[in-house]
């Protein structure tokens, strides 16, 4: 799991995760950069600290509370020129924290979005005896290995709008911070 | 067959989920290319089927195809003659023009003035992809569009030389190679928990459910899940997962069994589905199994 800088949360947000949990690691921060900057050689962090100012500027313009203190963003260069920014922002999923980086365009355009980390926290076995009996599993006194037994999961469609919501603040952040 | 060495898992949000794409090959540099082209086909279902955008294919039909011919992209072409023919299947019980009552649900935004009450039958299918509506009825892929997205996805995969993988757009899937997956399946009245598991070999899996998706109006509790002959939503906490070979099938046929159960067996046996209905604490309830005799057949035993 992706250490989340303290700077950046509010008090009011654990960065402990409580178990059991279904967590996915997607790519980490490098991995997402060449991805999303393929033809960059050099990732300069150039992270911000919010002023009040800069806070009340960003939920003005993105009509979101603006919870993190700060922002992780780095420049993306390719032969000392700026090919764009990588951001990466945090959102409540369900229950848990949702990591996720936006790539953008020097001009603030949305090139890329990449799920970084994904986190559910879930109920740690299958209680129900029926299913045991007729359907595939695990023995039937296993609990699951979290986070190998469960890889995929079929349901009901989980809505993405916190992240829609969040990539907004990051386009408010970019007019404030970076312009 | 040698093994797959790399497995690479990546997610975007799109199509107002989370879509997962996951690859197995050699190498990796060669998975990640795969995968951007999986998720260029998701986008390409979402910029054209969503409903929300304004410049969408489904926009443009809302807006315009009561009064002239529209012509569409070829996918969104063959979403629509999908969803019209399982409509022609179910008696008009999956109905994409429910969008007037899921905008008045406030499940969709309210977009569209002065619709009349249509059904399917009004929506006109004609050459070169053009649509056109004999009535000004307004339209939703919601029920089928994720299904077909994931398929275009494990096509782009194929294509790109992928042997095995996974594509999972919020809860709607696809297995595809020769490596089996185990998928767990939420419970219906504590989607939280899980209620057990189903393997899967080269084989799409859907679920419909209505656990994240209820609202009230008043006293009045109503889900997303609405039967296209009475426009009466179901509010049963019930789930219902359909395996099938194409997602798109997949993903449509769970409306049906959800508002039909025992009485879809016709139409699952028709597709070659399976089905599979959850009781709200998870316990299976009904399942149905296709008679294909093929080595892709959902495994719940």
């Amino acid at each position: 799991m992706s250490h989340i800088p303290r700077w950046i949360l509010p008090a009011a947000i654990s960065v402990t995760v409580p178990l059991p949990s279904y967590a996915q690691q997607y790519l980490t921060v490098s991995a997402a950069q060449k991805l999303c900057f393929p033809e960059c050689d050099q990732f300069v962090p150039a992270h911000v600290k919010f002023t009040p100012a800069h806070i009340k500027a960003i939920e003005a313009k993105s009509g979101q509370k603006q919870l993190l203190r700060g922002q992780e963003i780095w420049r993306a260069m390719q032969n000392g020129k700026l090919r764009g920014f990588f951001i990466v922002d945090y959102v409540i999923g369900k229950h848990l924290v949702i990591d996720y980086a936006v790539a953008l365009s020097p001009e603030g355009t949305v090139k890329q979005i990449e799920i970084l980390n994904y986190r559910e926290s879930y109920g740690g076995e299958i209680r129900n005896p029926d299913w045991r009996k007729q359907f595939v599993g695990k023995g039937p006194r296993s609990r699951f290995a979290l986070n190998e037994g469960i890889n995929n999961i079929s349901g009901a469609t989980l809505s993405c709008r916190h992240v829609t919501e969040g990539i907004h603040r990051i386009l408010a952040t970019y007019e404030t911070c970076l312009k | 067959m040698r093994p797959a060495s790399n497995r690479v898992r990546r997610a975007r949000p799109s199509l107002g989920t989370f879509v997962e794409i996951t690859a197995r090959g050699d190498s990796e540099s060669k998975l990640h290319g795969a995968i951007d082209q999986a998720f260029e086909a998701v986008a390409r279902v979402d910029r054209t089927m969503s409903f929300h955008h304004a410049g969408s294919d489904i926009s443009r039909v809302n807006c315009e195809a009561f009064q002239r011919k529209v012509t569409v992209d070829p996918w969104t072409w063959r979403v629509l003659r999908a969803a019209q023919k399982l409509s022609h299947e179910s008696d008009g019980l999956f109905d994409v023009t429910v969008a007037r009552k899921l905008m008045q649900w406030k499940y969709l935004p309210r977009r569209y003035q002065n619709v009349s009450e249509g059904n399917w039958r009004d929506i006109v299918l004609e050459k070169n992809c053009t649509v056109r509506f004999r009535q000004r009825v307004i339209i939703d892929l919601g029920g089928i569009a994720k299904g077909f997205a994931v398929d275009r996805a494990v096509e782009a995969l194929k294509r790109a030389g992928v042997p095995s993988g996974v594509v999972n757009a919020g809860g709607d899937l696809r297995v595809f190679g020769l490596k089996s997956e185990l998928v767990h399946l939420r419970r219906p009245d504590e989607p939280m928990q899980l209620a057990g598991a189903i393997k899967l070999c080269d084989r799409a899996l859907a679920t419909s459910a209505i656990y994240f998706a209820q609202r009230r109006f008043g006293r009045v509790v109503e889900s997303p899940l609405l039967d296209g002959r009475t426009c009466r939503s179901s509010r049963k906490s019930i789930s219902v997962s359909v395996a099938a070979s194409a997602c798109m099938i997949a993903d449509a046929l769970t409306k049906i069994v959800f508002i039909l159960r025992e009485k879809s067996r016709p139409l699952l046996a028709r597709y070659h589905a399976d089905a599979l209905l959850l009781e709200r604490d998870g316990a299976p309830l009904w399942m149905f199994r296709s008679s294909c005799d093929t080595r892709d057949r959902t495994r719940f035993d």
